[in-house]
């Protein structure tokens, strides 16, 4: 890689720092809630595809974030557990669980898998429901405002957070895991011939999106202030981390950045144009996506669109 | 004929092996040994077991009854990855190279993976993109699988096969379909490995490889071994002409695939 490239990649990647870090200051209440909305799901996207690189399609999220979010509020409600170190243990707890799943289910193969996850978050609502003494049940758990409601402070706290995400995912696409990871997507039997253990890789995959997954959840319970298993656990949560990466750009960096960004966009622009408008914009979006443009918005941005200002001939 | 046991220790012997689908019997019964920097074929019509035992010695299926050891350690019914890491390298009848990946990006992997103790990622690219150079994709290290002629493809193969530094090489059909030139190409890659100190157990149906380059040839039919033994004498063997060669001069000597 020369070092043009490297200009070309580092000072956008310092501007965006710098207008990200500043962000606050420049906007008011509303669209600071909707940036830090935003990078939520930025997380939970990002967090996803670390799985979908092993080519695991995860539709049960929302039951790791769901367990973030109620180890979080949980462990402040009965032992007053800091909210950041709450969140952390909702990480680890999430991670924990993710552990035992992944050595159950992720065995089995393709769609299998993914139909264990959607079982697990469902499952999870229903012991929540069936529960009420331990998990606040249907009526859910409430906590104090995270930072006595200052929004700036939520703001960097997350922003940390998808910082840490994106470098965790980078530091994989530079290590041996990328190897491992991309030859057990392509061909899962051949990886294992040679000298991979899948098993293993795709629970790691799944630890590492467990964890960022579980402290997005607990970051979400504190924020909100509020949680029901509904909520946390729903099926919409689950989707929208797979819809996001595979509008963005699969097994990409900035495939569910991107994808965030435009996702949000379009999501808040129905809302407000009529009722319930963005509750179509996932189903939508996916339809479009899948039917004409597979590889996502990156895809189509290299494949399509960064041609047109080449000169002809070259590549 | 021979007995099975060597008076040294074979680099790999497979005892009774025994694999059943269901009522199928893919292998029953079959014994043999591949010695140390020797190159075995593995004959036989279509269906007749050879990629069963293939699969059998690197772990993908497990083996109903019968033993496997390689250097007198066994692993019969260790998982793929486990066997690969004790030193077995193999490539696939039907060509399966990543196909996200580069050539280099492909050697890299069972570089990285298929060896003990693990190397980094810079001696593991080191070391691919010298294989790559020995099996001849030398100025094709950034090329995608898909664009690579067919023989490139299994170079590629073999490349990857032999990353994991293995003691015992296995090749499935790695010189079918490929053209006169190409298959003396191959052929003079297969000795060269074995002067590198390979040892190599192949699958083939080209009689012209399997009569130029083994030192010994088993054939297998119906899942049984019958025949062994050096490839003049194995071409003589009654039961072998009655099973497998006897089609072949009918076909005018052509390679039966």
């Amino acid at each position: 890689m020369g070092s043009s490239i490297r200009w070309k990649t580092t000072l956008p990647l310092g501007i965006l720092s710098a207008f990200l870090l500043l962000f606050p200051k420049i906007v008011g209440s509303y669209f600071l809630h909707l940036a830090v909305s935003a990078i939520l799901a930025m997380i939970l996207a990002s967090s996803w595809d670390i799985l979908a690189r092993t080519g695991q399609v995860s539709v049960g999220q929302a039951g790791l974030f769901g367990i973030g979010a109620y180890a979080s509020a949980l462990l402040y409600r009965k032992f007053s557990m800091p909210p950041v170190l709450g969140m952390l243990a909702g990480a680890l707890i999430a991670t924990a669980v993710s552990i035992f799943l992944g050595y159950l289910t992720l065995r089995l193969r393709g769609i299998y898998f993914s139909i264990t996850t959607i079982a697990f978050a469902e499952a999870l609502t229903v012991i929540w429901l069936m529960t009420p003494d331990i998990t606040g049940g249907a009526m859910g758990v409430s906590t104090p405002p995270l930072f006595g409601g200052d929004r700036e402070k939520a703001y960097y706290l997350i922003l940390a957070a998808l910082a840490a995400a994106v470098a965790v995912v980078r530091l994989i696409e530079k290590s041996r895991l990328n190897f491992a990871f991309t030859a057990i997507r392509e061909n899962e039997e051949v990886a294992n011939v040679l000298g991979i253990n899948s098993t293993k890789y795709k629970v790691l995959a799944f630890m590492i999106s467990a964890f960022f997954t579980g402290f997005a959840g607990g970051f979400y319970s504190h924020y909100n202030t509020y949680i029901i298993p509904y909520e946390v656990f729903n099926l919409g949560i689950s989707i929208a981390c797979l819809v996001i990466p595979i509008f963005g750009g699969l097994y990409t960096i900035a495939g569910p950045i991107i994808g965030t960004v435009l996702i949000k966009t379009i999501e808040e622009y129905l809302r407000v144009t009529f009722s319930y408008g963005h509750q179509i914009a996932y189903g939508l979006i996916l339809v479009l996506v899948v039917l004409f443009m597979p590889e996502g918005l990156l895809g189509l941005w290299r494949g399509k669109i960064l041609p047109l200002f080449r000169p002809h001939g070259t590549r | 004929m021979r007995k099975d046991e060597s008076p040294k220790m074979a680099l790999l012997q497979v005892d009774r092996l025994t694999k059943h689908f269901g009522g199928l019997t893919a292998a029953h019964d079959v014994s043999f040994h591949v010695d140390s920097r020797e190159i075995v074929s593995l004959i036989g019509p279509n269906g007749a077991g050879k990629t069963t035992i293939f699969n059998l010695i690197s772990g993908v299926y497990r083996p109903n009854s019968g033993d496997i050891r390689l250097g007198g350690e066994s692993i019969a019914g260790l998982r793929p990855y486990d066997i690969c890491r004790k030193g077995v390298g193999r490539t696939f009848q039907i060509m399966q190279p990543f196909p996200k990946m580069t050539v280099l990006e492909n050697v890299v992997t069972s570089a990285l993976f298929g060896r003990t103790p693990k190397v980094s990622m810079k001696t593991a690219e080191g070391e691919a993109a010298e294989l790559c150079r020995l099996v001849g994709l030398g100025d094709k290290l950034k090329a995608y699988p898909k664009s690579l002629t067919v023989p490139d493809q299994k170079r590629t193969e073999i490349a990857r096969a032999l990353a994991v530094r293995p003691k015992l090489l296995l090749l499935d059909e790695v010189m079918s379909g490929l053209t006169p030139t190409e298959t003396d190409e191959a052929i003079r890659l297969v000795l060269k490995l074995r002067e590198a100190g390979s040892t190599i157990l192949l699958i083939e149906h080209v009689m012209k490889v399997v009569m130029g380059i083994s030192d010994r040839v088993i054939v297998l039919h119906h899942g049984e071994k019958i025949s062994e033994g050096p490839p003049s004498r194995v071409v003589d063997d009654p039961k072998v002409i009655e099973a497998y060669l006897g089609k072949l001069v009918n076909e005018e000597g052509g390679t039966a695939c």
